[in-house]
């Protein structure tokens, strides 16, 4: 298929999809800076705060309300929590046995920080966070695309210490404001022209040239060998300059059009539908414009109310962490299970949405060339344990999925602090093995292609994987 | 003198000699009045020990040789093992320092040294067994330039170690005087080569500030005491453990950005536009607390005659000490007020803030306090009582709620402040903490009430108050919280850059003047007008995007902190005619290299007007200035930094086995304040290996089991033989890194011994070396010191660990954190080992007169050889030699004096020249 064909099929697509989006830069970049087999490699996390429904054997809700699936790693049986998944069935893999070993006896509602830095941030005292594996590979490719990467949230910001609102942490551990307002995302991915940015790169560029001006009459004063030392002070400024005419390249290139009429810029939160789904959107609009390669995107904060508090009046039901707590009220599991089941019902939206897109840089779909993430760093009430996890795509990353992966000893039928409801629960004895979620972190940055063998201070791949 | 038996069969003699005690009755006579001072439970321990080091003793050379029966004391050792140093007898080798080259004197070689060798040495290291891969009968005998330099080197090593010929051996016996002559021609030889390498220019001194270098040169440029440099990527550590070495420190794109964007904050640390922003005081008056308090619904109030006086009055409360009438812990707050001033202070009242040990005073700052700035914190404290065995200080933590297991605090003062003054008469305790850099709630400025917005000040008093009638308590007359505070507006900072000039109004005459003096002072040297052309049209392009002048201005002097002038240490040539100024830096570039040295910092206006002068190198004037700058607090960065590499101190922070923060600390600061005691007390560097002193406060004194040392300052103390301290090998931060999580570890502790204080690091393991297989049920059995004796009697391991492991047994009286020990599970202590040459040592105080004894010369040597890396931040060659044995016969005949060595370095020709 030849870029023409390939662009024409693309339009068609999203004509179908009642967008009109132009895309003047693909033709920049199929013209030079990727081959057809360099499609971009993208990765997404999706968080939720206060984990799963798991009540315990006993339990008659346990039959349809609890969140892992039964069965082995293909012959699985999804339960009503995940049954929308089932028509995604080959392009998910759904994992037990994983945390963070650090927080294991940590209160949830501290956790949703180190999901994805596997930091010992601890329940109390003084803080310290680390770098986030989204960020790992925004190291890598962040300059490849417009914006580095896109950090979203339901409530904003950063949060508080181990009330974090956003899942992203740079390299110091210091945390990333999420966006939350989708007008402000769809300006900051379509709209913005960047006249500052250009500003600010024009001036440093003169101080730049400047300074290489420097070093070249000091560079008369040194010996030879002293001339080879200050090369690498020249060459740190030269790549600065690279980097900087990659900046450059994308303020004169014109922003993607796209068509906002069918997206709802003003949704809420309360008006959870439509928020969800516009948030997806925008993340997906990202992607296929090749806007940023990297996403995260927290669905709350852990604890208390908010704004995230409404997302499950979406299917009725009143404060979603209020769910939680009233597993043992009546219907209380299936309600918390419906609830759980709406966000898995919009990440299999999105994982569709990427599925049905034809890869614009490359072949196949753009799920293939995608790994979606969704989990949560609690299983049941406040337990920090058996991370409750699904992923989708990735197919050409080296990922097989349609499978169902237990890892870790001891907890095969994930009763292990299943139907806790007091703080004995979260605190209690580990008596059940289960593996670092670092090693599924290391697997992901292998495949995305960062060369590294360990994750927060973990070393190791997943294996199954 | 036969030889002693071999490693294993060794110990379990030992053992048989220590439960037998026949020696230990024998041993023990002589030394009656050290039994009887020994009390209780450690008597039978010490008895073993004395008579193991009695044992020793009369097998090894030092006492055969002193002729005593009795080990000599520490002191002794000291004084007698000097009088051996060769740099106090050679004359000759280091009056040669400038001489012209020398040809290679081969004919003492063929006449001489040769014979020797083939007699002694080629049994080993010949055609038949080639030991080590040398053989003696195919070195070239041109040392200074042929082929063999690093052979000979090796050769020069172990024969003035004595660690060759070993004893044991029949055919390779080497008489004194026989050994003599081969160290003095070799000697002599390599003195001629490191002389010819000297002039080729092996390694160069320009390099980068390191990290801790460029954050005080900001700090001291900007006049701004903020940690600026936490972004730039950790230095790597040379195999001396510094991290200033040219070759290694490292510059990237990552790097110049982070340089870049740091500076421009920096700059806007320092710089401030527009008026003065408005201040927030909150003040706290705890007579005014207490009408508010002891009227509130549900007070709980108390006096003296309460049942529960007693327990309330060592829990945080309002009291008056004149009525006796106490709230206890009261919730205090106080709205706070705008634009007033803190002056005056508070009246004092009767009433105080009684904050006992370990107890806080908290106070609710709302939503108030600014973002930036700033935030002064004035307490007037006193103590409620002055026993001098109690001490009390203040330490403040900052903290938020925002919803329940979303918390955090925070300590933001840098260091615990004491309370000295007397509650009669309080005095104002002050802290300033930078906005900023703390952690804030961010949900302070949402308009919603939750998650919560409130910031908390905690007051905490750490003290040791102990039990008693009357413990020791801080009361508190008031509390003065101010940001963001200036003492004056526009803040120094700011008014260093942008000064007063009566070309003011002018932009672009008074941006030259400013550019002018900033070059300056960043660039360590006067900058031309052609140098500052290019940075005023980069100025004058940047005017129009900012508001006003000062903005603009600021974005360009972010740039001249990005220039390789201000980020290297750049060695200019000297102007100076004749052979001396060409291969000598400047003075201007001396005064840099002078200020790294000793502050890691720019130099200050003084050193720059006597370098401009060329004055600076005048020696009396030099000598002046080192110890002015040695006495400014500036310096304490170079006794940290330094110690912190040459020891190795780092590691601790990743050590498992010690959870304790202040002892970590304490620890940490122990083997700086040693160095610094003998720096600044004119002390002798060989109190590094032992002195009858020992750098306390309160936590290491307790952990080393020492009373009576109060309080968290350090100071001297004096020590007897009994604490089992003194010097820098017993201290705990090396016993403790140099353990393995557990117990302690003797590989590592004689490698660390090898390594930072012989400077004689051992060869890294070669690879494939045989594990100790741990599931081996027989080795599980081993105490830790038989596993080594059983790995090392394995032929793969022998050559290298018979060279380590003796040193580090030596310190098994010592456990995984420092502490003295007599017994390990149950079994009595063996701290005895005998050293490749079959030297036997016998626990630390062996270990230490042996070094005393007869390694004076090798840790003078390796002193002189680290501090002198550290000065000129390159590694150091033979071409180095002559000018360190230079300066290690300087340090020996100036009674090793450190204060005086230091003096030395920077007049030497190595810390002068170019290279």
């Amino acid at each position: 298929m030849n870029a023409k064909t390939r662009s024409l099929s693309r339009r068609a697509f999203l004509r179908g999809t009642g967008l009109a989006l132009a895309l003047p830069w693909m033709e920049t970049f199929s013209a030079g800076a990727f081959s057809k087999n360099d499609a971009p490699r993208r990765f997404l996390s999706v968080y939720h705060p206060d984990g799963v429904g798991l009540p315990l054997k006993s339990d008659p809700a346990w039959e349809d309300w609890s969140w892992f699936p039964r069965g082995g790693e293909k012959d699985f049986t999804l339960t009503k929590v995940l049954d929308v998944l089932e028509p995604l069935r080959n392009d998910i893999t759904i994992y037990s046995g994983l945390s963070h070993p650090a927080a294991r006896q940590v209160h949830g509602h501290s956790n949703a920080d180190q999901y994805l830095t596997g930091a010992a941030i601890g329940g109390q005292g003084t803080y310290q966070n680390t770098i986030s594996l989204d960020q790992v590979y925004v190291e890598r490719i962040g300059d490849l695309t417009r914006h580095a990467s896109l950090v979203l949230s339901t409530n904003g910001g950063v949060g508080a210490p181990r009330g974090a609102q956003t899942q992203s942490f740079n390299r110091e551990g210091r945390p990333i404001p999420a966006m939350n307002k989708p007008r402000q995302i769809f300006e900051m991915l379509f709209v913005t022209s960047g006249r500052d940015a250009a500003e600010r790169l024009s001036r440093s560029k003169s101080a730049l040239d400047l300074l290489i001006e420097n070093s070249r009459s000091l560079r008369r004063q040194l010996s030879s060998r002293d001339q080879e030392t200050l090369q690498h002070y020249l060459d740190a400024v030269r790549d600065t300059e690279v980097k900087l005419a990659k900046a450059q390249r994308w303020i004169d290139t014109p922003l993607p059009q796209v068509d906002a009429r069918n997206l709802n810029l003003d949704a809420e939160p309360k008006e959870a539908r439509i928020f969800f789904q516009t948030m997806y959107e925008l993340v997906y609009l990202a992607f296929l414009s090749d806007s940023t390669r990297v996403a995260t995107f927290q669905l709350g904060r852990e604890n208390g109310e908010g704004p995230h508090d409404l997302l499950s009046q979406a299917v009725g039901l009143p404060g979603a962490h209020g769910l939680t707590h009233a597993v043992k009220k009546p219907d209380g599991w299936q309600n918390l299970g419906t609830y759980n089941r709406y966000q898995a019902e919009e990440f299999g939206r999105f994982v569709q949405r990427l599925k049905d897109t034809p890869e614009p840089l490359g072949g196949g779909n753009m799920l293939d060339n995608t790994f979606a993430m969704h989990g949560s760093a609690s299983s049941s009430f406040h337990l920090s344990r058996n991370y409750p996890i699904i992923s989708a795509g990735g197919k050409n990353l080296g990922f097989s999925n349609g499978r169902y992966l237990k890892f870790g000893k001891g907890n095969e039928d994930n009763q292990a602090g299943a139907g806790i409801v007091s703080d004995a629960g979260w605190s209690g004895k580990v008596a059940v093995e289960e593996l670092p979620l670092s090693n599924l972190f290391v697997t992901i940055l292998q495949r995305l292609g960062v060369e590294t063998d360990s994750f927060g201070g973990y070393t190791g791949t997943l294996s199954r994987v | 003198m036969t030889r002693p038996p071999k490693c294993n069969s060794r110990s379990s003699a030992l053992r048989e000699r220590n439960s037998g005690c026949v020696i230990c009755r024998d041993g023990a006579q002589g030394n009656k009045v050290r039994l009887r001072s020994t009390a209780g439970q450690n008597l039978a321990v010490k008895v073993l020990r004395l008579a193991m080091v009695l044992l020793i003793g009369n097998l090894s050379q030092i006492t055969a040789s002193a002729g005593q029966e009795v080990p000599i004391s520490l002191g002794a050792a000291k004084e007698q093992g000097r009088h051996k140093s060769r740099f106090l007898k050679e004359a000759k080798l280091t009056a040669q320092a400038g001489d012209a080259i020398a040809a290679a004197n081969v004919e003492d070689f063929e006449r001489i040294v040769g014979p020797v060798l083939t007699k002694s040495c080629l049994g080993c290291h010949g055609p038949k067994k080639a030991e080590g891969r040398l053989r003696v009968d195919q070195l070239n005998a041109d040392v200074p330039s042929g082929p063999d330099i690093e052979r000979w080197r090796e050769v020069y090593n172990v024969l003035t170690k004595a660690e060759m010929p070993p004893d044991d051996s029949k055919e390779a016996k080497l008489s004194e005087e026989e050994r003599g002559k081969i160290v003095l021609w070799l000697g002599e030889e390599l003195h001629k080569a490191s002389v010819i390498r000297r002039s080729s220019k092996a390694e160069s001194s320009f390099r980068r500030l390191t990290k801790d270098e460029y954050n005080y040169a900001l700090q001291d440029l900007l006049g701004v005491e903020v940690e600026f440099a936490n972004k730039l990527p950790p230095e790597t550590a040379s195999e001396d453990g510094f991290k200033n070495r040219s070759d290694l420190l490292q510059m990237s794109a990552t790097q110049f950005q982070a340089y870049r964007e740091i500076g421009l904050n920096a700059l806007n640390r320092a710089v401030v536009r527009g008026a003065q922003p408005q201040t927030v005081t909150y003040r706290i008056l705890m007579k005014e607390q207490m009408k508010v308090a002891a009227s509130a619904k549900g007070a709980k109030t108390f006096d003296k005659d309460h049942a529960n006086y007693k327990k309330l009055r060592n829990e945080p409360h309002l009291l008056d000490r004149e009525t006796g009438l106490a709230v206890h812990n009261p919730s205090l707050s106080t709205p706070p007020q705008q634009n007033i001033s803190i002056e005056p202070p508070l009246p004092l009242s009767s009433v105080v803030w009684a904050l006992p040990q370990a107890g806080e005073l908290k106070l609710n700052l709302d939503r108030f306090l600014p973002d930036e700035g700033i935030m002064r914190v004035r307490i007037r404290a006193g103590r409620s009582s002055m026993n001098s065995n109690e001490y009390a200080s203040l330490r403040l933590v900052f903290s938020a709620h925002t919803s329940n297991n979303a918390s955090f605090s925070q300590t933001i003062s840098s260091r615990d402040i004491p309370v000295t003054a007397s509650a009669e008469a309080p005095e104002f305790i002050q802290f300033d903490i930078p906005l900023n850099d703390i952690q804030r709630n961010p949900f302070r400025k949402l308009a919603t009430q939750f998650p919560r917005r409130d910031e908390f000040l905690h007051i905490k008093n750490i003290s040791n108050a102990h039990g008693g009638e009357e413990r020791l308590s801080v009361l508190i007359n008031d509390v003065e919280i101010c940001a963001p505070f200036y003492e004056q507006w526009p803040p120094r900072s700011h008014q260093n850059i942008f000064f007063e000039s009566e070309h003011k109004g002018d932009e672009r005459l008074y941006g030259r003047e400013v550019l002018g003096s900033f070059l300056r002072r960043a660039w360590r040297r006067p900058v031309s007008a052609e140098e500052v052309d290019p940075y005023m049209v980069l100025f004058e392009r940047y005017r129009p995007g900012f508001p006003n002048f000062e903005e603009a201005m600021a974005e360009v002097l972010a740039t001249a902190l990005a220039s390789p002038e201000f980020l290297y240490l750049t060695p200019r040539r000297s102007l100076e005619g004749g052979n001396a100024g060409q291969s000598r830096i400047d003075e201007l570039a001396f005064a840099s290299r002078l200020a790294v040295f000793l502050w890691a910092s720019l130099p200050d206006e003084e050193l720059m007007q006597l370098a401009e002068v060329g004055k600076l190198r005048e020696p009396a004037i030099l000598t002046a200035q080192v110890s002015r700058m040695l006495e400014d607090p500036r310096s304490k960065r170079f006794s940290r930094l330094f110690v912190d590499q040459w020891l190795g101190l780092e590691r601790i922070n990743s050590v498992a086995h010690l959870n304790d923060g202040a002892l970590r600390e304490a620890m940490l600061a122990e083997p700086v304040a040693l160095f610094e005691e003998v720096l600044k007390s004119g002390g002798s560097v060989m109190d590094f290996i032992d002195c009858n002193y020992a750098m306390l406060n309160e936590r290491l004194a307790a952990h080393y089991q020492i009373p009576n040392i109060y309080g968290p300052d350090f100071r001297k103390v004096s020590i007897t033989r009994q604490t089992n301290r003194g010097g820098l090998l017993t201290c705990a931060a090396m016993l403790t890194i140099n353990s393995d999580g557990k117990d302690s570890h003797p590989v590592k502790r004689g490698v660390w011994l090898l390594q930072r204080i012989l400077h004689d690091p051992p060869p890294p393991p070669p690879p494939n070396v045989p594990q100790v297989d741990l599931t081996d049920p027989e080795i599980l059995k081993m105490t830790l010191k038989e596993r080594i004796e059983n790995h090392r009697n394995q032929p793969a391991c022998a050559s290298c660990h018979s060279r380590i492991d003796p040193w580090g047994v030596a310190f098994e009286n010592y456990d995984a954190l420092g502490v003295f020990r007599t017994s390990i599970k149950d079994r009595p202590v063996d701290a005895t080992s005998e050293l490749f040459s079959h030297q036997r040592l016998a626990g630390i105080d062996g270990l230490k007169r042996y070094l005393l004894m007869e390694r004076q010369d090798q840790f003078a040597e390796a002193m002189v050889h680290k501090l002198t890396a550290y000065a000129l931040g390159r590694p150091l060659s033979l071409g180095d030699r002559v000018d360190l044995e230079k300066l290690t016969a300087e340090m020996r005949r100036q009674n090793d004096r450190l204060s005086d060595l230091i003096q030395r370095i920077v007049s030497s020709d190595i810390f002068n020249s170019k290279e």
